[in-house]
């Protein structure tokens, strides 16, 4: 073993210092997460009755169960703050493993410097065990201060401190899953996928089944359930972490097995001999083509939340029916069932069209890497404009996202009309059509970094951000209106309800053509590939 | 030499071009002439500005000063124009890793505005290429094929090649000058940047020499030739006086066995006087590229800069 493993010590050293500033982030994120909790919530919420408040207000709206996961203890600050950053927070960590593992190892064999290294006094088992520890490193520094820091702003130390645990278990078992894909994918990109790919599956049968009351074997087999059973705040059960760690160690000994017997630079799905001619090109082909294995990903995913949340909305009012405010409002007649389900599927749809505009700003992130990889040069040394190029991309990053939201929202108009809930297909439709300029919006804020500045690329992501803390998380928290109009989502109208206006529509429409118009002046006058 | 360039029609005009990037200036006034029809030989030390000049010619980069045409338009105007009529092969080639090497040429190919069909399937075959391969399996040499065909199956006026054989074998180094030896026997310009001196001697009929950013040579390879010295080695009958020896240069006397240089066109007044002193055996070597370049890519002072 110890042959197999040399020179390890030395390259996580280096590595740690090269690619130690790209996990700092996801840390930061992880802890502000965590941290503006307890920091803001006794101020928003400082009387018994605000809190009280705040658990029905959540109750009430079924859809940040999904994200969330359940709420068991929303009247104490820890309790609040386990709600909130649970799931999230492992999220996060579990996205910076399956990055650091991948850019450590198929990213660097994609690369090149992989065989630099490999050609060095290096054991067959080291990379990937160098990876591997990056990945384990920074899940437990994620862990720690974001529980740390969030007993500086006030939390309580054992939930806290639990809270942060699960992120760094989160961590290690998605650092060991990933160990995994980047045997079967021969490129980081697909390796990637297929590991980001088995997170999103797990987070959202986790909300799902806990929304719906499925019952308690369904969170124990789901190893994100078992996060959830620690139940910060709400009796500090240490113990499920136990099988978390387990699962790690034997996902990542078959990792190791695996990548003992594979080649280098290859994988366990090899691509086989492509078409000696390339058809009719087009720029507009050639930006569909480059981002072809994406679309298949997320068709799928959007298949799945379409049916998730069509069933969802199917039992809104028996899930709400439940929660006693609400119920009381349903049988005085202030609220109609339909009015709840039209309400409730505004709130869904904008969570389709946020998920959306994820896989918009990553098609404009691609015309940047491409840039970065010596590929878009010769393309624009043919006789196609700056313009005919950014246009055919850009056409695709504010498509796409449009055809996913309106195939998950057909799909759950579809199951909605056919519920007996008082809406029809045709309203539920119009409402999917009127979450569509708001994803264009977001999309339309990375046009503008990509074009103009694109060596800020990370700022593409504020509008998805923005947009996905605002519309689910502002409205619970009291926001004034100028601050949650910020985000595209807020001026969708509620077109089940009698009486709406478009006039917002137009608004961010118009924002929409100015981030536009400030990408292309962008992309024409810089430099290419610098 | 200016003289003659403007007898002639000028494809590339470059003039006092200047770029930098934040605070590095990587361009510092160069200048670059090519005449229709002729193979430019561009070189220059690693980190140069040989790459950053040929992105500054396809509009890629803005140049920051001085004047650039390319067939007489501005290329960072007339981009698409200018691109129609011309083809180019960066220096690192880098394909789309799932695409098909064909795939590849018909895109570059039909953006550019059309492949002539019959150069294509004749250069895949003289080339040796296997065009389903994807873009990853390639090796670098291949890589460089797959460029090579992308751009030299169109019919187009001009050729920019940024170091297009840096990764290809002696025998496909071969096809290469073929092939662009044909493209000018139709008319086609070719910028060539290159460190493969072999090649620029047979395909380059003239040159131009970069350092920092600047121009510091440029001419046939001949004119070059003229302003490199020829080496001497001699043995004599009778010893020279030192004195005697003043038109020679370098001079190094051991014994009977004398060595010196002697500038091109003072061969023949070298010749005379060496003469007189009898002459057992007699080696006159004219510079060889490699020794002109390994001048000027040494020398601390530009003092080769002819303005």
């Amino acid at each position: 073993m110890s042959a197999s493993v040399t020179g390890t010590t030395p390259l996580l050293r280096t590595s740690l210092k090269h690619d130690g500033r790209l996990i700092a982030p996801w840390i930061v994120l992880a802890t502000a997460l965590s941290a503006s909790s307890v920091l803001v919530y006794p101020s928003v919420f400082p009387t018994a009755q605000d809190r009280a408040g705040l658990a029905a207000a959540i109750g009430a709206n079924p859809a940040l169960g999904l994200i969330f996961g359940p709420a068991s203890n929303l009247t104490t600050v820890d309790g609040f703050n386990a709600w909130r950053s649970l799931a999230l927070g492992g999220f996060l960590a579990a996205l910076m493993s399956i990055f650091t593992v991948t850019r450590a190892t198929r990213g660097q064999e994609d690369s090149g410097q992989a065989e630099l290294l490999a050609s060095g006094v290096l054991g067959r088992s080291s990379r990937l065990l160098t990876a591997v520890a990056m990945g384990v490193i920074g899940s437990l520094v994620l862990g720690i201060v974001a529980g740390f820091v969030t007993v500086v702003f006030g939390g309580g130390a054992e939930s806290s401190l639990l809270l942060g645990a699960t992120f760094t278990a989160t961590g290690w078992m998605f650092a060991a899953f990933a160990a995994v894909t980047v045997q079967l994918g021969s490129d980081a990109r697909t390796a990637n996928s297929m590991a980001i790919g088995l997170l999103g599956v797990l987070f959202l049968l986790r909300g799902f089944l806990y929304s719906i009351g499925a019952p308690a074997w369904t969170s124990w087999a789901n190893p994100l359930g078992w996060m959830t059973e620690t139940r910060p705040a709400s009796g500090n059960h240490w113990g499920p972490l136990l099988p978390a760690v387990a699962l790690a160690g034997i996902v990542l000994a078959i990792a190791f097995k695996s990548q003992a017997h594979r080649d280098f630079g290859q994988g366990a799905i090899a691509p086989g001999p492509g078409p000696a001619r390339g058809g009719n090109p087009s720029p507009l082909r050639l930006a569909l083509r480059l981002n072809r294995g994406s679309f298949t990903t997320w068709t799928v995913a959007f298949v799945a939340l379409g049916l998730v949340f069509g069933y969802f909305t199917t039992s809104v009012t028996t899930i709400l029916g439940a929660n006693s405010g609400v119920a009381h409002f349903l049988a005085s007649g202030a609220v109609t069932p339909a009015q709840l389900t039209g309400a409730f599927l505004v709130t869904v749809l904008a969570l389709v069209g946020i998920v959306a505009s994820i896989s918009g700003v990553q098609v404009m992130l691609k015309v940047r890497s491409e840039e970065m990889e010596d590929r878009v040069e010769p393309v624009l040394a043919t006789a196609i404009s700056r313009r005919r190029y950014y246009a055919s991309n850009v056409v695709v990053a504010l498509g796409s996202p449009a055809i996913y939201v309106l195939l998950a929202g057909t799909l759950i108009a579809l199951i909605a009309s056919h519920a007996d809930l008082g809406v029809s297909f045709g309203g539920v439709l119009r409402q999917v059509l009127a979450t569509v300029p708001a994803v264009w919006t977001v999309v339309a804020m990375s046009v503008t970094v990509i074009g103009a500045r694109p060596h800020f690329r990370l700022v593409a992501w504020i509008g998805v951000l923005a947009s996905f803390v605002l519309t689910l998380l502002g409205p619970t928290f009291g926001l004034p209106n100028w601050i949650l109009g910020i985000s595209p989502y807020w001026h969708v109208p509620n077109t089940t309800a009698p009486v709406h206006a478009n006039t917002g529509l137009l608004w961010i429409s118009f924002v929409t053509a100015l981030f536009l118009v400030v990408g292309f002046a962008g992309f024409g006058r810089r430099d290419v590939a610098r | 030499m200016r003289a003659h360039v403007t007898n002639t029609e000028v494809v590339i005009d470059v003039q006092g071009l200047t770029k930098s990037f934040c605070k590095f200036q990587a361009l510092r006034g160069l200048d670059l002439q090519v005449e229709r029809g002729q193979v430019h030989g561009f070189l220059g030390p690693n980190g140069s500005g040989k790459s950053t000049t040929i992105r500054v010619l396809l509009g890629l980069l803005k140049a920051d000063g001085g004047r650039v045409h390319l067939l007489g338009k501005d290329p960072w105007a007339d981009v698409v124009e200018l691109h129609r009529r011309l083809a180019y092969v960066p220096g690192e080639v880098s394909l789309w890793p799932g695409m098909s090497g064909g795939e590849a040429i018909d895109l570059l190919g039909t953006l550019r505005g059309g492949l002539n069909e019959k150069r294509r399937a004749e250069l895949i075959q003289r080339f040796e290429l296997d065009p389903t391969k994807r873009g990853r399996q390639y090796s670098k040499g291949n890589r460089q094929k797959v460029a090579l065909v992308a751009a030299l199956a169109s019919d187009v006026e001009l050729l920019i090649l940024d170091e297009p054989t840096s990764g290809l074998d002696p025998l496909m180094e071969n096809v290469f000058q073929e092939v662009v030896g044909e493209a000018t026997q139709q008319g086609a310009t070719v910028l060539l940047s290159s460190h493969i001196l072999a090649e620029l001697e047979s395909l380059a009929d003239r040159l131009s020499i970069i350092r920092d950013g600047q121009t510091v040579e440029h001419g046939t390879l001949t004119e070059l030739r003229g302003r490199a010295k020829t080496s001497i080695h001699a043995e004599v009958e009778r010893i020279p006086e030192p004195a005697d020896l003043a038109a020679l240069q370098d001079v190094h006397l051991d014994g009977k066995r004398l060595s010196a240089t002697v500038e091109s066109d003072r061969i023949g007044q070298a010749m005379a006087l060496l003469t007189g002193y009898g002459f057992k055996s007699l080696t006159v070597e004219p510079p060889s590229l490699e020794s002109l370049f390994l001048r000027m890519y040494e020398d601390d002072e530009t003092t080769g800069v002819k303005e």
